[in-house]
């Protein structure tokens, strides 16, 4: 029997990647206050407050006392924040006098942390200002048609368009977090996750990147906890102010260049001294949380638009009618090749084409490894804003046909198994089906045909069975 | 994570009445204005960085008069102006941009503005109003499907001022109409119209036992959202007043009479209404006294 | 009575062009005229809503509910009951917010007959669950005005007379099933002075237009769900009291809630006199309101105690029907451009961008539109007055 799984998409949260990181690493992540700001932001509200109550105390609290800041009815609550502050080592178990245990936020966290919140310390990083007014600065405006320039380029790099050229790091990058595969110096092209990927919002897209992205810094010899730290300290920084280089260490040199090309900085000229964090980079934290709800394996994603990242201009452009047609109202290439991934094109216009959902084009989707609920985030999250006003935000009709359209696909079930047949007696057969059966094991049957299916876990045993069954006759 | 695409706007209301600070100053030289304005910077601070969405908006009381400390006319939040610059230290830039603008303006209240007569009254309300119409500007300008939750917390120095009570009443009913929690820290004396305020509202009511440790009560009490309230074990309602002062005397009563058309109490029957001058029928049991009550104390 | 002239009818107006309101401009968009209209629309309701002496502050109000089978039409959606039962509930919501120390009934008609479905009380919650279950009421035969007024007066007629006796109908149908001369119960109506408002669903009825003329109250008929909306809202509002009516002081109680644990150790939950009458289960509760005259407790406020009819409130039930009495002034609209000083709206600190501006006449301080439209419906004072002035 053969088994076919299907390929999905699923990015991390910033909280399930730094639980991945080792103790030590963590350590010297909260050594700078952009971090521990950060990682103090993901924490789960209750904890937030746990933190706080804890922030300005240099004792101990016993464990007791703790406890009792909860209502009884939040126990579980309480105790999920427990685990979690420990599972980042914000805070440490420690011994009270009385022979009681107590709580102690992290040292290095808690100064850090009170560093970002009321000063102290010493400067992030140095300010534009040392290098005087900027003759070519830049405004908010084309910092963000900068940002979703660059970002573009990406994605039409990804569908293939001739055009979009990008660096060779950044092409090996797409291969190593298996968007894109590339055969024996062929040019790569695209693959089912590729497609799942092109679907996501920006702010998913940019988090999912970076995420590969760091999985392969160590390989590339760049200081984790380095860049770590500067990638939340650029989420931190004001859109619209310029930042200078000075002080950078050579691979967070490299790793400003890479930003570049991602369009989360702009540097006038390669050795620029000051650059502009784009609204991309600022928003790098905020759709951390967001997208553990796009992520496809998540029932169903909140309906909020907060997924497509505000000023960036893909926010809000597409019309869903309940007779299956969708009106995108954009001029951008790669939106309207993004649509036609699970559409058909009826008319072009200047600033809007239309396009029908209809039952193979959806299906070709799905073949290509695209998810029925990826295609619903899809129109969700880029949802005009006439059709956010009503709830639910796209005709239940649209979403329930895409999901049925899906499911038709699914009526065939894989199951690995073994296969008995060429049973030489009726009894033969019966005494190792209820064998099988008895065992739990057994997938599928025929009386007529003598033909029987076991799991392959339940196969060993069986096969025991019936040559000890042999043997005995 | 529910609360993500929620914006979180918290306004602060700080007491800042001169005369009543002055006082304090030489009751209790550890304790002052400017101790006072730290605390509520790191109670805004630590709002702010608890989520990136949420918002923060201070104001100042004065006797005759409230401003906006935060985020004030002149600097349009975004642009980065020159002035906005940070201080150049570990700060979060956000935060102290924020703390610089809340210094500044508050130099230039203090400067500026003149103390006329000598009450220690605050008009609370005046703040209050304020901070409703500017929680309803910015739900106004909200995108389509963003929904923002406001609370006020309101930092009490001075005394009540009775001549409010109507004022202050009709603030309260728009906040609760507009779903706005009120909560008071009381530095000083208990307030009573605030008591009712945060009842009303749902808010919360403390009066801190210990000035100088106001920070730490602002993070532990009223830092949380109303969600997280739900979980959290915290202070008990306090017990409200609701017995209505008569207009006449302002004494607290128990029974009353009042005015069918104005509304007006009195502390015992009268037969015309000093507030409306209605000439009452009167009901036959009762004898009339006639009581002067040339003293005209509409409220 | 019938000789008074009627107003005149739109249709016997003068040709009127309606549509030469609308201006194009430059570029051929009506986008600002509209803006205009809408705008000047929602300025209308704040400036209508002034201009009165004395209020009758504590209501008595039945609202009859046409249920007969006119009521199953769709021009409203779902239909008209449906729809109407919404905007009841919602109405009654809002009358409470207004009216905190008044009362309302509910009747309904249908059949030739008239019911009540709740009494005269003031607690908004029985009101609401009494329409929910309306919803479900089958909608049959002809209403009667006769008797649904009839029904109403038995009770207003024992309301002391320094309150406002009203009765608002919902009519759908456009006929009605009387006993009886409906014409003598209009002059019973008017002698007792019983305010009648009629919201007509279908079409104006001239015994309407009587009965309202008549006893002071007054008519309309529904363009649509909006406008509907609209109309019964202007019933929240309480309506000037007549020259006539009584004026007296009235004895309330203030109680204070209380909970019997706090004094004493070994209290015992206790019932409330208000689920006497009430089918619901009773409650046992330690605390409550305790009536300061004779003690009985009650859960909730306001109330008239069961055992020596003393009116129970507390001080904020008063305080919320400050506002009617001391209005807010209108606010100036004046240009933009002679605006001096700052351009900043003295209340939410926003930019003025709008053509208008609305400056307070006595403090002389300006406003934004928003602003000026959230102070007067909601807010009630001017944020910049409660600062110079110390006693309103």
């Amino acid at each position: 029997m053969m088994m076919k799984l299907r390929v999905q998409l699923h990015c991390k949260n910033l909280h399930e990647y730094l639980r991945e990181l080792s103790p030590e690493i963590l350590d010297r992540l909260f050594n700078h206050p952009a971090t521990c700001l950060a990682v103090y932001r993901e924490l789960p509200d209750l904890a937030k407050n746990y933190v706080m109550r804890m922030l300005f105390l240099e004792q101990p609290l016993p464990q007791a006392a703790v406890a009792l800041w909860v209502k009884k009815d939040s126990q579980k609550d309480h105790d999920e924040c427990v685990s979690v502050l420990a599972g980042l080592r914000l805070w440490h178990i420690q011994q009270l006098q009385g022979g009681l245990q107590g709580y102690i936020l992290n040292p290095v966290f808690k100064d850090n942390l009170r560093i970002a919140l009321l000063g102290g310390g010493k400067a992030w990083a140095d300010e534009g200002s040392s290098l005087g007014p900027d003759r070519h600065a830049r405004d908010i405006e084309s910092l963000d048609r900068y940002a979703m320039e660059r970002w573009e380029v990406i994605l039409h790099f990804m569908v293939g368009s001739p055009s979009a050229a990008v660096s060779q790091d950044l092409a090996q990058l797409l291969v190593q977090a298996g968007l894109m595969k590339s055969e024996s110096g062929e040019a790569p092209y695209i693959t089912s996750a590729g497609f799942q990927f092109l679907l996501l919002d920006t702010a998913s897209q940019l988090w999912y990147f970076t995420l590969q992205y760091l999985k392969t810094a160590q390989s590339r010899g760049m200081e984790l906890v380095e860049i770590l730290s500067f990638l939340f300290q650029l989420s931190f920084s004001t859109l619209g102010r310029d930042y200078s280089v000075e002080g950078m260490s050579e691979s967070l040199l490299t790793f400003l260049q890479h930003l570049r090309e991602f369009g989360l900085v702009f540097q006038r000229k390669r050795k620029s001294r000051r650059y502009y964090p784009t609204r991309l980079a600022i928003t790098l934290a905020a759709g951390v949380t967001t997208n553990s709800s796009s992520s496809s394996s998540s029932s169903s994603s909140s309906s909020s638009n907060m997924g497509s990242t505000p000023g960036t201009g893909d926010a809000g452009f597409i019309v869903v009618e309940t007779n299956y047609r969708i009106y995108a109202y954009t001029s951008s290439e790669l939106q309207i090749a993004l649509v036609a991934l699970f559409s058909e094109m009826l008319y072009r216009f200047p600033n809007v084409v239309v396009a029908q959902v209809t039952r193979e084009s959806v299906q070709q989707a799905i073949a290509n490894g695209i998810t029925a609920q990826q295609i619903i985030h899809f129109l969700r999250t880029r949802a005009h804003p006439v059709m956010l006003r009503q709830t639910p935000v796209l005709p239940s009709t649209i979403t329930d046909q895409i999901r049925l359209w899906e499911l038709e696909r699914d009526r065939l079930q894989f199951t690995e198994g073994v296969l008995y047949n060429q049973f030489l007696s009726q009894a033969d057969f019966e005494v190792l089906r209820d064998r099988a059966q008895g065992l739990d094991c057994l997938v599928w049957q025929d009386v007529a045909h003598r033909t029987m299916v076991v799991t392959p876990q339940g196969h060993s045993e069986v096969k025991r069975f019936w040559k000890r069954q042999k043997s005995h006759t | 994570m529910a609360s993500e695409d929620e914006i979180n706007l918290l306004v602060v209301v700080v007491d800042v009445n001169p005369i009543w600070w002055g006082q304090q100053a030489q009751r209790e030289p550890e304790f002052t204005l400017s101790k006072c304005l730290d605390a509520v910077m790191v109670m805004g601070n630590s709002h702010m960085a608890m989520n990136r969405t949420n918002k923060l908006a201070v104001i100042a009381s004065h006797c005759q008069d409230s401003q906006f400390l935060y985020p004030s006319k002149s600097w349009r939040g975004g642009d980065g102006g020159e002035d906005a610059s940070s201080s150049g230290d570990g700060k979060y830039e956000l935060l102290s941009v924020a703390n610089n603008l809340i210094a500044e303006e508050m130099r230039n209240i203090m400067s500026k503005t003149e103390v006329r007569g000598n009450s220690t009254d605050t008009l609370l309300a005046g703040s209050l109003a304020k901070a409703l119409c500017y929680i309803h500007r910015v739900s106004k300008d909200m995108e389509v499907g963003r929904e923002i939750k406001s609370r006020i917390l309101v930092i009490k120095a001075a005394e009540d001022c009775a001549l409010q009570y109507m004022n202050f009443m009709n603030v309260i009913f728009a906040a609760q109409k507009q779903n706005i929690l009120i909560d008071a820290c009381v530095l000083d004396s208990e307030s009573g119209l605030l008591q009712q305020a945060c009842d009303i509202t749902g808010g919360l009511y403390l009066k801190i036992p210990k000035k100088i440790a106001l920070a730490q009560y602002l993070l532990w009490v009223f830092l949380p959202d109303s969600d997280q309230r739900s979980q959290l074990l915290l202070p008990p309602p306090v017990h409200v007043d609701y017995r209505a002062a008569c207009f006449c005397h302002r004494n607290l009563i128990e029974i009353g009479y009042v005015c069918s058309v104005c509304l007006s109490i009195f502390c015992n029957f009268s037969p015309i209404c000093t507030t409306c001058e209605t000439v009452f029928k009167i009901p036959l049991p009762h004898m009339v006294k006639a009581k002067k009550k040339k003293l005209k104390t509409s409220t | 009575m019938d000789e008074e002239p009627e107003r005149a009818k739109r249709w016997e107006g003068g040709y009127e062009r309606t549509w030469e309101v609308l201006k194009e401009d430059e570029s051929g968009s009506l986008k600002a005229t509209v803006e205009e209209i809408l705008f000047q629309s929602k300025r209308k309701r704040v400036v209508e809503s002034h201009g009165q002496v004395r209020l009758g502050m504590m209501r008595h109000l039945y609202v009859v509910i046409d249920c007969s089978r006119s009521m199953d039409d769709h021009d409203l959606k779902p239909n008209r009951l449906t729809s109407t039962l919404k905007l009841i509930e919602a109405f009654v919501e809002e009358y409470f917010d207004q009216n905190p120390i008044s009362q309302v009934g509910l009747i309904t008609t249908k059949n030739k007959r008239a019911e009540k479905l709740t009494d005269l009380a003031g607690n908004p919650k029985k009101h609401t669950a009494a329409l929910k279950k309306a919803k479900d009421t089958v909608c049959i035969g002809e209403p009667s005005l006769y008797n649904s007024l009839n029904l109403a007066i038995q009770t207003l007629k024992h309301m002391p007379g320094h309150t406002s006796r009203e009765i608002l109908i919902i009519l759908s149908s456009l006929t009605t099933c009387d006993p009886a001369n409906i014409y003598e119960l209009i002059k019973t109506l008017k002698s007792l002075k019983v305010r009648v408002s009629v919201i007509g669903l279908s079409a104006e009825v001239r015994v309407c237009t009587v009965l309202t003329r008549e006893t002071g109250g007054s008519y309309h008929v529904i363009l649509d769900e909006s406008h509907f909306k609209e109309l019964l809202m202007l019933h929240v509002k309480p309506p000037p009291a007549s020259s006539s009516s009584e004026c007296s002081l009235i004895r309330m109680g203030f109680p204070q809630h209380t909970m019997a644990s706090l004094t004493d150790q070994d209290a015992k939950p206790s019932f409330s006199m208000s689920h006497l009458d009430s089918s619901s289960a009773p409650g046992l509760s330690l605390g409550g309101y305790f009536c300061p005259q004779c003690h009985s407790k009650y859960t909730e406020l306001p109330v008239e105690c069961k055992v020596c009819g003393l009116t129970l409130v507390s001080a904020p039930h008063l305080a919320r029907s400050f506002h009617h009495l001391f209005p807010l002034q209108v606010f100036t609209e004046s240009p933009l451009e002679e605006l001096q000083g700052d351009r900043f709206c003295q209340g939410c600190e926003g930019e003025l961008k709008d053509k208008c501006v609305f400056t307070c006449p006595s403090c002389l301080k300006a406003f934004c539109m928003e602003c000026d439209l959230f102070i007067h419906d909601s807010l009630h004072c001017c944020p910049c007055c409660i600062h110079s002035q110390s006693a309103p």
